[in-house]
């Protein structure tokens, strides 16, 4: 029995560059190479300062856990029920969060600290996901 | 001599003269376009009309039939004006402030708002992704999925999760907040005969053993999934006096983003600022304004409910109540048929039947002309909202003066 395909990120050139950068074994955020302003999530514009020159910024891969959910209908069969998907934001750039998944129904808890790790899910392409630290 | 000021050049301007709808069910047996055109029929009768008055369609850019197949099969004989407006339930009062827009503007006279649905025979949103993705990949083309769903946040339900709580760590909101909104709307839809949950009861015990869907959200959170069509029929104030039906007059309608929206359906809310106050907040300043009214004036709201925390954040962004009290405020009753603001005297999303919130709009019609089947006793100013976040829509209507 083969296991069910995952869904995987469309390679769009305004975001695909977060998914090759996390091939690296780097995480990244989307930002202004001019006035450096965060735009997260990616956009192909600063209205800050009105440039189109954006680029891929590496960050920490350190952040808290802001919310989480766990699954336990099936939507879908590439995802195995229960699993948790968790909202980390990043401690190096305020406000910007980020999307993870864990197997499972595991206890967590507002502000934990969360550590990003690198999934592969198919040939090429990556995810960035996130764990508690020590955890991963 | 001074002009009189007005809040708003479009309050009172037009008025809702007809409201359709076909039976809310598990499986129509009949096509988009049919349910479309019988719910259109309907809501035209309701005002004397028939498709040859017609010279304005807006649509969801969800619905799947067209302005023109809408328009051809209706007999509308020159269609002027047509609009397309927001994804899913942020649609409906926005339709009818597109409609607004095209009355007042003088590129149409009779305008329709059709809203149609096969999500329960067609598979639901569900269906739709399991068909497939563009591209080889999910996302892309500024929708931002690709953040998301190949994390397993595929469905609405667990963004709303999410967003459920937060709100708990942050305000101390519980399930049996939520519970009260559920069941609020389950006892609107019991005297409903209309309604998918006529015959169901729901008590506090049978909500909190609802099974988990996606924490802390849990089966009675969710709204229904229905096959069935609204739809209603805007013309100017002055049209609306020598129609058949009592008008409902459109006293003001807003559409907002707020700052920092974030491009998307619904996940990509959870990016924004806070994702425990919505683009409703904003919204509210407008409508209150331009209505001259605020929500102490109030009568009876139709709250659009995809799950039971979209009416707890709203409670709270409309300034029913002080943001983080909304479930106290729900669970006290102020909700309900006797309560301060009843809430979805049809039943809602969550319990009437699942046409995107158009029913709200229906049911806020029926309610100011004594049609309903919860009447609020002297019911003057109802409150209808459209589903949020990212961008939303609302509408305040009152009674029409003859």
């Amino acid at each position: 029995m083969t296991a069910p395909r995952r869904l995987l990120p469309a390679r769009d050139p305004d975001t695909w560059g977060f998914f090759e950068a996390a091939a690296r074994g780097e995480l990244v955020v989307n930002a202004c190479a001019a006035c450096g302003a965060v735009l997260h999530l990616p956009r192909p514009y600063c209205h800050h300062c009105g440039s189109f020159a954006v680029q891929w910024r590496t960050v920490a891969g350190r952040g808290r856990l802001v919310s989480w959910t766990a699954v336990h209908q099936p939507f879908h069969p590439a995802f195995e029920v229960p699993y948790t998907v968790v909202l980390v934001e990043l401690d190096d750039v305020p406000g910007a969060r980020l999307l993870g998944a864990l197997p499972g129904a595991p206890d967590l808890a507002d502000g934990m600290e969360m550590e990003v790790r690198f999934e592969a899910v198919a040939d090429g392409v990556v995810l960035p996901q996130w764990a508690p630290v020590g955890q991963g | 001599m001074a002009a009189t000021v007005r809040a708003w050049p479009g309050r009172d301007r037009c008025a809702i003269v007809g409201v359709g709808a076909t039976e809310f069910s598990k499986d129509a047996g009949r096509s988009e376009l049919r349910l479309a055109a019988e719910a259109s029929t309907a809501a035209l009768a309701d005002a004397g009309l028939t498709g040859a008055d017609v010279d304005g369609i807006v649509r969801c850019d969800m619905d799947n039939v067209s302005h023109t197949a809408l328009a051809e099969t209706l007999g509308v004989r020159n269609l002027t004006y047509w609009g397309v407006t927001g994804p899913g339930g942020s649609a409906p009062c926005a339709q009818i402030a597109h409609a607004v827009g095209a009355v007042v503007s003088g590129q149409a006279e009779v305008v329709l708002c059709p809203r149609t649905l096969t999500w329960h025979s067609g598979g639901g949103l569900g269906g739709v992704l399991r068909g497939g993705s563009r591209n080889g990949g999910v996302g892309g083309h500024g929708t931002y999925e690709e953040f998301f769903v190949p994390y397993g946040l595929v469905l609405p339900v667990s963004t709303y999760a999410m967003i459920a709580r937060r709100h708990m760590l942050d305000f101390g909101t519980t399930r049996e907040h939520l519970g009260a909104i559920a069941l609020t709307c389950r006892e609107r839809a019991n005297a409903n005969p209309a309604a998918q949950m006529h015959d169901r009861k729901l008590d506090m015990d049978t909500y909190l053993a609802g099974r988990p869907i996606s924490t802390p959200l849990g089966l009675y959170d969710c709204c229904l999934v229905t096959d069935g069509a609204c739809a209603v029929v805007v013309t100017s104030a002055e049209r609306a006096r020598d129609l058949r039906s009592d008008p409902v007059s459109i006293r003001a309608v807003a559409l907002g983003s707020g700052p920092g929206v974030q491009g998307g359906a619904f996940s990509s809310t959870l990016m924004r600022e806070s994702f425990t106050t919505w683009p409703c907040r904003w919204i509210a300043e407008d409508l209150w304004r331009r209505a001259g009214l605020g929500p102490d004036d109030v009568d009876v709201a139709q709250v659009y409910d995809c799950f039971t925390i979209t009416v707890l954040v709203q409670l709270e962004d409309y300034g029913f109540c002080t943001k983080g009290e909304g479930g106290p405020f729900a669970a006290s009753g102020a909700i309900g048929l006797t309560g301060d603001v009843p809430v979805n005297t049809a039943g809602g999303n969550l319990s009437e039947g699942y046409i995107h919130g158009m029913n709200h709009v229906v049911e806020g019609v029926r309610q100011l002309r004594g049609q309903s089947t919860s009447p609020v006793p002297g019911a003057e100013v109802c409150l209808v909202t459209s589903g949020p976040p990212p961008a939303t829509s609302a509408m305040v209507l009152t009674k029409a003066a003859r």
